[in-house]
């Protein structure tokens, strides 16, 4: 088991380091830099500005030097908001993004598994139908739609919630709500059918068979031995529910207003902040890779028919 | 040569049998499945107005009308009374705040209160009733300063033409034949048009020149930066003498037709308004204007005002309906091709890995499983941000990242089905192995790509409408379904049907799309059932 950790671990460094070059240089051969401003600059000033940020040396040692800074945990200057530095803006905005990350995967696996176990325990009835019409929806729909019509129905008219704000900034904790569920939305639906399908194919095999008859009490069949078994699946989901929740918290954050790190990601972009881009997507890419990494181990702890050569 | 007519097949008691492939199989089954059915229909018809879109009788997509902004989406009404309602209602709000229409105090307390909420388009809709109501009353009267905006109003709306030039011909004088002006020389072209201003030719040269050269110093900009005015300029010489001739002749007439066809436009609408006065003109009307004694045109002409939006209209005066017909069109069609390119990048390499085997397939899997731990969606809106943000850019960027599943599966389906007797027999009678792979193997694991292709269209278009919803896609004047809905959640308070037509159009479409697909997977492989 150990060996497999580590080996797992090792495994991950390879990903991150294309990760950090592929985004470093995509970024750099783009045309046009982050000093190009309506009013072109005088020869000198540009000049100094590039020795400044060592933007006039070859690439390749650019590269280098970018490389060790970051595995010194340093992500270099922002190029666009002088004087600060790219650490301060995630740290600032990180927190944020993972509060609503954190909740809405929550509600995803909480009220997924939950109506998903429903639905397969009361296959065809009315609960059944109910929860994978939401599951339908919530996989048709794609969340940049669920998000402004939410805001639309609940805060402009039925005027429950604010429209926008953010906990943190001081406005009222029902803030969250909306943006939780929209992000959460996408992966609830498919978790709800996961769940169902392999809890109805749990529920058809002999050990439960035999379960019933030994005289077992239904409740206490479902949560102890149909539901370790049938939670494979939605463990291997997880790992691109994480990703799903990252991407998606981009748009999220964008309809809602909510200062995280998926809308300095877009404003970024925009801004051809190269530094601010790079630092961003390695954030990202070290919180997908690490949680992908906890799915493995949690799935080869569940199923025992793994084996770690 | 016709082949032979098959022989039937008989069973031991003289019944003819008829075979059945897993094609005719799986199509029994589909149609049996009533959703599956439904979808089928409705995609067909999104297939069909996106396709015949440009024949369809409905606006241009792109077609600014600064006076129809934000019009409220209607059945009966045509603009102009839209138009007209606006800005009765606009009025009747002024004079309440001004005390001058007056309301019980109940009523006042309702209207502030949807003032406080931000629901000022119920407290329109409420003053517009109530004013209209005590306008005939009497209880209610215009002051004049607001008569005479209305009066213009109604004037305006009566006679705005709009009018397009489809062509203009020049009449030889001495044979008499007409020529159309998109066939004319660059020499006689600026000719005409120097007649056309009573002008001398020398100030129009002088002026094209400048403008083509503008024209390429901004090409330029959009492709290099980083460079001071001179050097642009200097550029720009540069490439103009590189030009041939006929390419620069190119540039002259199009400028210049341009300019004929402004001053042409212009022409016509003056002897149309003054014709207008008289009310001799029906609208609308498609014919042939003679514009001075030489040059003719074909001209469209409809009253503006008449022009009638079913779905509203956008923040620009843009027809919404048509907006979301085009925009079905970008969507579905980067949807079928993005599709497309994926699978076929995904066949072949997961066809070569799963067969061949050994150095490449560890190659190949290595590199998929690397690229399955990026943050692809981040490297695609990075690459869109910086590569700019075009239709063409957008779909490379997707096709790039979403081989990935598909190849896995192929992968797995020809692992598994490479050892059968089948591939062995086509071995050992010397097939090579892209024959083998081709011919034998893809086509066996045909139905797994088909059901995952359908299931992989609506992903790709919700990809693409993400992007394009962040403005890192389809740029104006397009549109796709995501920019609409992007453009519509700013002022998604005062106009909810800019988000919900789009929202809706989309919506079924990728409902249509995931029933198809979830139809398709249990018709070819009904023991999947229930399955995700």
């Amino acid at each position: 088991m150990t060996k497999y950790i580590v080996r797992r671990l090792l495994g991950i460094i390879p990903t991150l380091l294309v990760i950090i070059t592929l985004s470093f240089f995509i970024v750099r051969v783009a045309p046009g830099g982050p000093f190009d401003t309506e009013k072109a600059l005088p020869e000198v000033v540009k000049r100094n500005i590039e020795a400044k940020y060592h933007l006039d040396e070859p690439l390749v040692m650019q590269y280098g030097r970018y490389m060790f800074d970051v595995l010194r945990g340093d992500l270099g200057p922002s190029f666009r908001y002088k004087d600060w530095d790219v650490n301060f803006y995630i740290f600032q905005s990180l927190p944020n993004s993972i509060i609503l990350g954190v909740i809405a995967i929550s509600i995803a696996i909480l009220f997924g598994i939950t109506s998903g176990m429903l639905a397969a325990v009361k296959q065809n009835t009315w609960v059944d139908y109910l929860s994978m019409a939401l599951a339908v929806v919530g996989i048709s729909v794609p969340l940049f739609v669920i998000g402004p019509v939410l805001q639309y129905i609940f805060a402009m008219q039925l005027q429950w919630v604010p429209t926008s704000g953010w906990f943190t900034a001081g406005d009222s904790w029902k803030t969250i709500i909306l943006p939780a569920i929209t992000l959460a939305f996408a992966d609830f639906a498919t978790i709800a059918r996961l769940t169902r399908s392999s809890m109805l194919d749990t529920l058809r095999s002999d050990y439960i068979r035999t379960a019933k008859a030994k005289g077992m009490r239904t409740s206490l069949i479902i949560f102890k031995h149909a539901m370790k078994g049938s939670m494979l699946p939605v463990v291997s989901y997880l790992g691109p529910a994480f990703a799903g929740i990252i991407t998606g918290s981009v748009v999220v954050e964008t309809v809602f207003r909510i200062p995280g790190l998926g809308k300095f990601f877009v404003q970024s972009s925009f801004n051809r902040d190269y530094t601010l881009i790079v630092g961003v997507v390695i954030v990202y890419s070290v919180i997908l890779v690490f949680m992908n990494f906890i799915v493995d181990i949690i799935y080869s702890m569940l199923d025992p028919r793994i084996t770690y050569k | 040569m016709k082949r032979e007519q098959k022989a039937k097949a008989t069973n031991e008691f003289n019944q003819v049998v008829m075979g059945n492939s897993l094609s005719k199989d799986a199509w029994r089954r589909l149609r049996k499945n009533k959703m599956a059915v439904i979808s089928v229909v409705i995609v067909a018809i999104y297939m069909l107005l996106a396709i015949t879109a440009p024949i369809l009788p409905i606006y241009s997509y792109d077609e600014i009308v600064n006076e129809h902004q934000n019009l409220l989406p209607s059945l009966t009404k045509t603009s102009g009374e839209l138009m007209w309602d606006k800005k009765l209602s606009d009025l009747y709000t002024q004079a309440w705040r001004q005390n001058r229409l007056t309301v019980t105090d109940a009523e006042n307390e309702i209207l502030e209160a949807w003032v406080l909420k931000g629901q000022a388009t119920k407290v329109w809709d409420y003053l517009l009733e109530e004013g209209n109501r005590q306008l005939a009353e009497g209880s209610f009267e215009w002051s004049a300063a607001e008569k005479r905006t209305l009066d213009n109003l109604e004037k305006k709306i009566a006679s705005d033409i709009q009018i397009t030039i489809q062509k203009v011909w020049q009449t030889n004088q001495e044979t008499g034949k007409k020529i159309n002006i998109s066939k004319m020389a660059v020499k006689d072209l600026v000719q005409l048009y120097a007649d056309l201003l009573g002008v001398p030719t020398e100030p129009i040269v002088t002026q094209y020149t400048y403008e083509i050269t503008e024209s390429v110093s901004k090409e330029i900009q959009a492709e290099v930066t980083d460079l001071s005015k001179e050097e642009y300029a200097l550029m720009a010489e540069q490439r103009l003498s590189d030009m041939s001739g006929k390419d620069y002749d190119k540039l002259i007439k199009a400028n210049i037709i341009a300019k004929i066809n402004s001053t042409v436009k212009d022409m016509a609408l003056y002897e149309l308004k003054s014709d207008a006065s008289q009310a001799s003109t029906t609208y609308p009307f498609d014919k042939e204007m003679s514009i001075t004694d030489t040059v003719s045109a074909s001209i469209k002409a409809a009253k503006m005002h008449d022009r009638r939006y079913y779905l509203g209209t956008d923040r620009l005066g843009r027809d919404l309906m048509s907006r979301i017909i085009y925009g079905s069109q970008v969507s579905i069609a980067i949807g079928l091709i993005g599709t497309f390119t994926s699978v076929l990048i995904g066949v072949i390499l997961g066809s070569l890995a799963g067969y061949i085997g050994g150095k490449v397939d560890y190659f190949i899997m290595r590199v998929v499983d690397i690229m399955y731990g990026l943050p692809y969606m981040l490297l695609v809106i990075i690459a869109m941000a910086i590569f700019g943000r075009n239709i063409l850019n957008l779909f490379f960027a997707l096709a790039i990242i979403s081989w990935l599943t598909i190849s896995r599966m192929v992968r797995g389906q020809i692992m598994s089905l490479k050892n059968q007797e089948f591939i062995e027999a086509a071995r050992s009678m010397g097939a090579s192995t892209g024959r083998i792979i081709f011919k034998h193997l893809v086509p066996n694991s045909l139905s797994v790509i088909i059901v995952f292709s359908t299931l992989r269209i609506p992903s790709f278009i919700m990809t693409e409408s993400f992007l394009s919803f962040l403005g890192l896609g389809v740029q104006a004047p397009f549109a796709s379904w995501g920019s609409l809905v992007g453009d519509a959640v700013g002022g998604m308070t005062l106009y909810p049907w800019r988000l919900f037509f789009p929202a809706i159009v989309m919506t079924i479409f990728l409902f249509a799309m995931n029933f198809l697909g979830d139809g398709l997977r249990d018709a070819f492989d009904p023991q999947s059932k229930n399955q995700l």
